[in-house]
């Protein structure tokens, strides 16, 4: 476990100045209904308003219409959006995952086909790993790809696919071939979600949102050139994805603005003893998380792989997510109501009724705490 | 930041004295003179002090990640205490230090020592091994602002305590006793200053002692072996090696970012987070280490103690969590919603011209 101090040069510092300039500008407070962090509302022309200013898939290389820019960088504006409550649903998933993944694994063709769309805020993903049998234990997936003539047909049901009724492609974990360790044998496939024999069917969720979806697959027909990277080689390709996923401002912003706009609302109201100490002690935290997050951020720059350091801080900053929002719950006598006029019950509202998914979304923290463990003891 | 040939053979000298049985003993008898003389002799107490004050040089850096290794051995003597506390003040206001033990006070807040004609009067209690310094150094109030005092210890009247964790916090009363030297402080130098600095000593050595203790954990737990294997592959005890890791990652980081601030300013944003942090740590990290490690934990000759002891006794000095929490709560809420991000993103330097 190694986590170096770090801090912005110059040149970051004033790239974190322009995005403050811009949501300042483009999203006034007041002006939109913010979102809890990367649960922030899906808006195309926002993400395209963004990519206009080069800031969707800005690490990505320049010959495919990113910016070459740093994950530090991309840390930067990543964490600016979060705190805001910014529209970033359209082009979150693409920017963070499936644009690195097909850069890192794609063929040229691939690259040219997928990355400049992505870079322009116009392509959007899903992510195709869980299904019904296939959680925690990914190995267990049982959406097959036949080979035939040309390319594979592809059978399955995918779950909790966010976003599949509205996005354009998602990257689908499958089994090409049985061999004797489950690990190996799966492969990833680049499908078009409007192929033929795909069917969408929402999952309402407790919050009463519908964002995610069943996917069924039905005898899809996935043409060879969109097999990402190698044949069998899936699950490593997709550990990769998941170290991308861990350790990011998403896990440990989701709740922030809750606690902001407490504040905001009770300005110039005198605050007592329990809500100072709350208001202390969570940015301490936020402080403390955001210092392990942003090294992450630079060992990835460094050529590192901090997969454990990721793992250590996706659980300790999702825990945190939800326990500041009991510590809030705690603090205010009130029956929140979305309908309230006041923002701050409206994020509490969204807030509770979201939480417990923080801890579960992209590898539970069970998941995650077996992966550290294992890694610590090395 | 630091010098690491520095950092290894003062790692090699703490390895040599700390032991299991030394620092048992050094609480047993209150001092171990022998301790004292070994950190002297490679002028390990003085490092980080002006080298015209008797200082061996050096940066503010390596002081403060000597004593993060410093916690790592529970080192039983007052380093923190003569260099970067009582040093700090004296040197500050042009006073020679000498080459023995001194001990800064007050300590507590909410104690104040007043200085008139040359004589110290009133009560500083938890004074970190008050007994066996050489001098005290006296953060005094005088008519005419705040001055540093160098006064005898053997002149002031002195009731023997301890911390939890079984370290010397004397108490001292003074009355209307000469002083040896005494001098103006330096600018900014006040009681609230002290207190900033003492903080960031404890988080510092509260860093190391979490970091070890974190170690502890994972090597009893690979060792020790429960319905045939070792306990540290079952889940639930994981979950203590990841949290007690966790703690110690959290305020090793806080920890070192604070020490590069500190070098520049007065840090109080990075300070007082990390010693919050620091706080938090030793409860959550001190429970999970000592739940991995059952009854063996739980007794002196286990090693364990020396660490969860010190931790739980650090927390509370210098500041505890409700104090922390409190003075940056009410400057987070005095700054407003929309400063709190940038202050999160940018500490102390939030205000600055630079993020403006």
């Amino acid at each position: 476990m190694r986590f170096e101090p770090t801090e912005l040069s110059d040149a970051e510092v004033a790239l974190q100045r322009e995005v403050r300039a811009f949501l300042a500008e483009e999203l006034p407070r007041g002006s939109f209904e913010p979102g809890l962090g990367m649960n922030g509302a899906k808006d195309p022309e926002f993400s395209r308003k963004l990519a206009a200013r080069g800031w969707v898939g800005m690490a990505l290389p320049r010959a495919y219409g990113g910016g070459d820019r740093s994950a530090v960088e991309r840390f930067i504006v990543a964490e600016e959006l979060l705190r805001w409550g910014a529209p970033l649903g359209h082009h979150w998933v693409a920017d963070r995952q499936s644009g690195p993944m097909i850069h890192k694994f794609g063929t040229e063709a691939q690259q040219r086909r997928f990355l400049p769309a992505i870079c322009r805020g116009e392509l959007s993903f899903s992510i195709g790993m869980s299904e019904p049998q296939a959680g925690s234990d990914l190995a267990a997936v049982q959406t097959r790809a036949t080979p035939v003539e040309g390319g594979w047909r592809v059978s399955g049901t995918k779950v909790w696919t966010s976003g599949a009724h509205y996005n354009d492609w998602f990257i689908v974990l499958c089994r090409t071939s049985d061999e004797d360790d489950r690990r190996d044998g799966l492969s990833q496939l680049l499908v078009d979600l409007r192929s033929d024999g795909i069917e969408v069917q929402p999952i309402p969720f407790l919050d009463g949102t519908s964002h995610f979806n069943q996917v069924f697959l039905d005898q899809v027909f996935v043409p060879s050139e969109l097999l990402l990277g190698r044949a069998g080689a899936g699950w490593q390709q997709n550990a990769s994805e998941l170290a991308y996923e861990r350790g990011g401002p998403e896990r440990w912003l989701s709740t922030y603005l809750v606690v902001e706009q407490f504040l905001r609302e009770r300005a110039g109201e005198e605050l007592d003893a329990r809500a100072l100490e709350l208001l202390g002690t969570a940015t301490a935290q936020w402080w403390g998380l955001r210092q392990l997050s942003l090294s992450i951020a630079r060992a990835l720059d460094g050529g590192g792989a901090p997969a454990v350091e990721s793992a250590l801080v996706k659980e300790m900053g999702t825990r945190f997510e939800q326990d500041v929002l009991a510590a809030v719950q705690r603090l205010v006598e009130l029956e929140p109501a979305a309908e309230s006029e006041s923002l701050f019950e409206r994020l509490l509202v969204a807030a509770v009724l979201s939480a417990p998914s923080f801890t579960l979304r992209g590898g539970t923290n069970e998941i995650l705490r077996s992966v550290a463990a294992k890694g610590l003891r090395t | 930041m630091s010098d690491p040939v520095l950092l290894q053979s003062v790692e090699r000298v703490l390895e040599d004295v700390c032991t299991h049985e030394s620092i048992q003993a050094a609480e047993q008898s209150g001092w171990a003179p022998e301790i004292w003389q070994a950190l002297a002799g490679v002028g390990l107490p003085w490092l980080g002090l002006d080298e015209r004050a008797g200082g061996t040089g050096g940066e503010l850096g390596d002081a403060l990640e000597v004593l993060r290794i410093a916690g790592r051995h529970a080192l039983p003597a007052p380093l923190a205490e003569t260099g970067l506390l009582a040093g700090w003040l004296a040197s500050g206001a042009g006073l020679s230090l000498g080459s023995g033990p001194v001990a800064p006070a007050p300590v507590r807040p909410d104690e104040v020592l007043e200085l008139e004609g040359g004589r110290l009067s009133g009560r500083a209690s938890r004074v970190p091994w008050a007994r066996a310094a050489e001098r005290i150094a006296a953060l005094a109030r005088t008519g005419q602002g705040w001055a540093v005092a160098l006064v005898d210890p053997s002149a002031a009247t002195l009731e023997p305590r301890v911390n939890l964790a079984g370290e010397p916090r004397d108490g001292l009363r003074f009355d209307a006793v000469e002083v040896e030297s005494w001098a103006p402080a330096a600018p900014g130098v006040d009681p609230a200053a002290l207190q900033y600095r003492g903080a960031l000593t404890r988080v510092m050595l509260m860093s190391g002692a979490l970091e070890r203790m974190s170690e502890l954990t994972l090597e009893y737990t690979a060792e020790r072996h429960q319905f045939g294997r070792p306990v540290g592959r079952f889940q639930a005890v994981q979950q203590y090696l990841v949290s007690a890791a966790q703690d110690a990652a959290l305020v090793g980081m806080a920890g070192r970012v604070a020490a590069r601030e500190a070098e520049r300013g007065p840090a109080r944003f990075e300070i007082g987070a990390a010693k919050l942090l620091a706080n938090r740590a030793a409860h959550s990290a001190t429970r999970a280490a000592h739940q991995a490690h059952g009854a063996m934990g739980m007794t002196r000759e286990y090693p364990l103690h020396h660490w969860s002891r010190r931790l739980w006794a650090w927390r509370s000095e210098y500041g505890d969590e409700l104090a922390w929490s409190g003075r940056l709560g009410r400057e987070v809420a005095a700054a407003g919603a929309d400063a709190l991000y940038p202050t999160i993103a940018g500490g102390s330097a939030a205000g600055s011209p630079r993020d403006p």
